[in-house]
């Protein structure tokens, strides 16, 4: 039953990722009018070369030409040339996606071992101050604008720092431009930019992990679980906690897309080198192959994100059924 | 049966639908219960004033400006430029000596007037695709579901560059855009409440004294299907606030020299040095009013959200 399932959501994410990358394409081509990418690099063009252009580039053809070839590419693993450095797409992408995954993961993580300790708490002691105190953080979190934290946040720790004398954070980049690259360069650069999208996940996630502890703490199996001289610890952890749990797994799983496109306005307020950065630097210069590659992939984390959490919500719960 | 996304609504799938035969109470009861319960929600109902005095300072801009601030939103003084905060710049000026707070009454005319029609769009559209797809079933349902799905797959910042590209974004193309990625939650959501709507006795009732189906849509189901939209509309202004506020910080919203409480913030960063008030503030207001806006929603969701009793 489950193969059934997953054979059929395959099938159907399939649909949606040549949806998601044609409805792209038109859009790029409808907006692009007769601008051939690159064109401003080299004002001595000719028209001819310019003709020629647009011939190499493939626009001289209607844009379901393009895609066809597209397709039939990608089919083979290519996923073309930028249209604007004549680079490998796949090479650009190899080269931000680990910067994106370092600064998406790091969060992801902290977000988690934060969120569900914190969660924890404000379930088991509902109403103290301890738990008023992390709603207040929580809806603040979720609140609060992205891009606007993250310029507080420069304007404390680098800007006012650096003023003061004080050792003071790196405002843009993953890493020194000199001599930089190592280890503790690194950190020091995500310390900022995780902080800001850490808080969010935390604001949401623990919020989650409360009301779903609330829930399963109330349940029949728990008081069965006392009465039958359990120790609370037990009771909390071993049987609240492993239920209470696998809702937020479907949260997370949800939050995959995420680490492509969510983490773009982090990425533009802290310049890091991430791959959000680069589709949205090159959809303005109309990089069709570059923004078609990443789409690509942006869509294809969506579909796994949301059929990784169903089958794993499945796994973990007994009690769905596939139908 | 599961579908994508479904995670979220899972925490509170048993609790009783709405207006199932209860017979004992009349039909009202459920509006009058819900707005009992929402003023009784301090915290909702202060949350809910402060949206409408914001909304409503927004609409009498000029008049604040005349009486108040005393300064025209457009207008340069390039003599006083980066006055701090104090007299006559309440909340001090910018790189071009513009008044700040003039500019951010005039910022919350675009920002709220976009999000409340952003919410008005989406809601239409998705509520009517949801209803349609949910009522007629089959291959419609199949293929606008599948539509939806593929919205919803769209990595949404993609979708909001081109569109923007496309559409010089003005506070109506841009609410058109930022509610052609939020229909797709909407219908998803409406689909799913007609589902279960439409199993009931009393669907099958109206129908064998032969009502027509956009009768039965109009009049039965949509009524059924409104405490969700009631509660998706709430919840879903402070997000709208917050991604028009991140768009226009991109400059891919509202342009300049149109103030919004987003592109005030666009080129902050120059001025950390001296001018740290002009990071503050539209930050704040923003803050404050999605803040606002999500306690409201909240408040709403726990009166009106049928299954949350």
């Amino acid at each position: 039953m489950l193969a059934k399932y997953v054979v059929r959501r395959f099938l159907a994410s399939i649909v949606v990722v040549l949806g998601v990358t044609l409805i792209t394409l038109v859009l790029m081509d409808r907006t692009r009018g007769t601008y051939v990418p690159g064109i401003d690099l080299n004002p001595a063009l000719r028209p001819e070369d310019i003709a020629r252009l647009r011939t190499n580039l493939g626009l001289d053809q209607p844009f379901y030409m393009w895609y066809l070839t597209w397709i039939w590419n990608v089919l083979h693993g290519d996923f073309g040339r930028s249209m604007i450095d004549g680079s490998p797409v796949m090479s650009h992408i190899l080269e931000r996606l680990p910067n994106t995954l370092e600064l998406t993961g790091t969060a992801i993580v902290i977000g988690i071992l934060l969120s569900i300790p914190l969660g924890i708490v404000g379930a088991l002691r509902r109403g103290s101050k301890a738990d008023h105190a992390l709603t207040v953080v929580s809806v603040a979190g979720f609140a609060v604008p992205q891009f606007w934290m993250g310029l507080l946040l420069i304007l404390v720790f680098s800007v006012t720092f650096e003023q003061h004398g004080l050792p003071w954070l790196p405002s843009s980049g993953a890493t020194s431009p000199l001599n930089g690259g190592d280890i503790l360069d690194r950190i020091v650069h995500l310390i900022m930019p995780a902080t800001v999208l850490a808080f969010f996940y935390l604001s949401v996630w623990s919020r989650f992990t409360r009301s779903s502890m609330l829930e399963v703490l109330s349940q029949d199996y728990i008081r069965t679980a006392r009465a039958k001289g359990m120790s609370e610890r037990r009771v909390v952890y071993l049987h609240g906690l492993r239920n209470a749990l696998i809702p937020l797994i479907t949260l997370v799983g949800l939050e995959l897309p995420g680490l492509v496109s969510g983490g773009l306005v982090v990425e533009v307020v802290f310049g890091w080198p991430g791959i959000g950065r680069l589709a949205f630097e090159r959809a303005l210069q109309y990089d069709y192959s570059t923004v078609m590659g990443v789409t690509f992939f942006a869509t294809l984390l969506v579909v796994a994100g949301n059929l990784l959490a169903d089958v794993l919500y499945a796994v973990l719960d007994p009690r769905i059924r596939f139908a | 049966m599961i579908h994508p996304g479904q995670g979220q609504a899972v925490e509170r799938e048993q609790a009783a639908p709405p207006f199932e035969g209860d017979a004992q109470r009349p039909a009202q009861s459920y509006w009058n219960e819900s707005w009992e319960r929402l003023r009784a929600n301090r915290m909702g109902i202060v949350a809910g004033s402060l949206i409408v005095v914001l909304a409503a300072i927004a609409i009498a801009a000029p008049l604040f400006t005349q009486f108040l601030t005393h300064f025209e939103p457009f207008r340069l003084d390039l003599d006083h430029t980066f006055q701090p905060p104090g007299q006559p710049h309440l909340l001090g000026t910018d790189e071009l000596g513009r008044d700040t707070l003039t500019r951010l009454i005039y910022g919350g005319r675009v920002t709220l007037g976009v999000a409340f029609l952003t919410v008005a769009l989406s809601l239409s559209l998705g509520t009517t695709v949801g209803l349609v797809a949910g009522y007629y079933g089959r291959w419609v349902d199949d293929l606008l579901m599948r539509f939806v799905d593929v919205v919803l797959a769209f990595p949404a910042i993609f979708l909001f560059i081109l569109m923007s590209i496309l559409f010089r974004p003005t506070p109506i193309t841009l609410a058109a855009i930022i509610a052609s990625v939020g229909w797709g939650g909407v219908a998803r959501l409406v689909r799913g409440e007609v589902l279960s709507v439409k199993q009931r006795d009393f669907i099958l009732a109206t129908r064998s004294i032969g009502a027509r189906d956009v009768r039965l849509i109009v009049r039965h189901l949509l009524p059924n299907v409104l405490p969700v939209l009631i509660v998706a509309a709430s919840l879903g202004v402070g997000q709208i606030i917050l991604i028009e506020a991140a768009l226009d910080f991109l400059g891919l919203g509202i342009q300049p020299p149109t103030a919004s409480w987003g592109n005030m913030l666009t080129n902050s960063e120059s001025y950390f040095f001296h001018s740290t008030w002009l990071v503050y503030f539209p930050g704040i207001t923003i803050f404050v009013t999605v803040l606002a806006a999500n306690l409201f929603g909240n408040a709403v969701r726990d009166a009106f959200d049928p299954r949350l009793k």
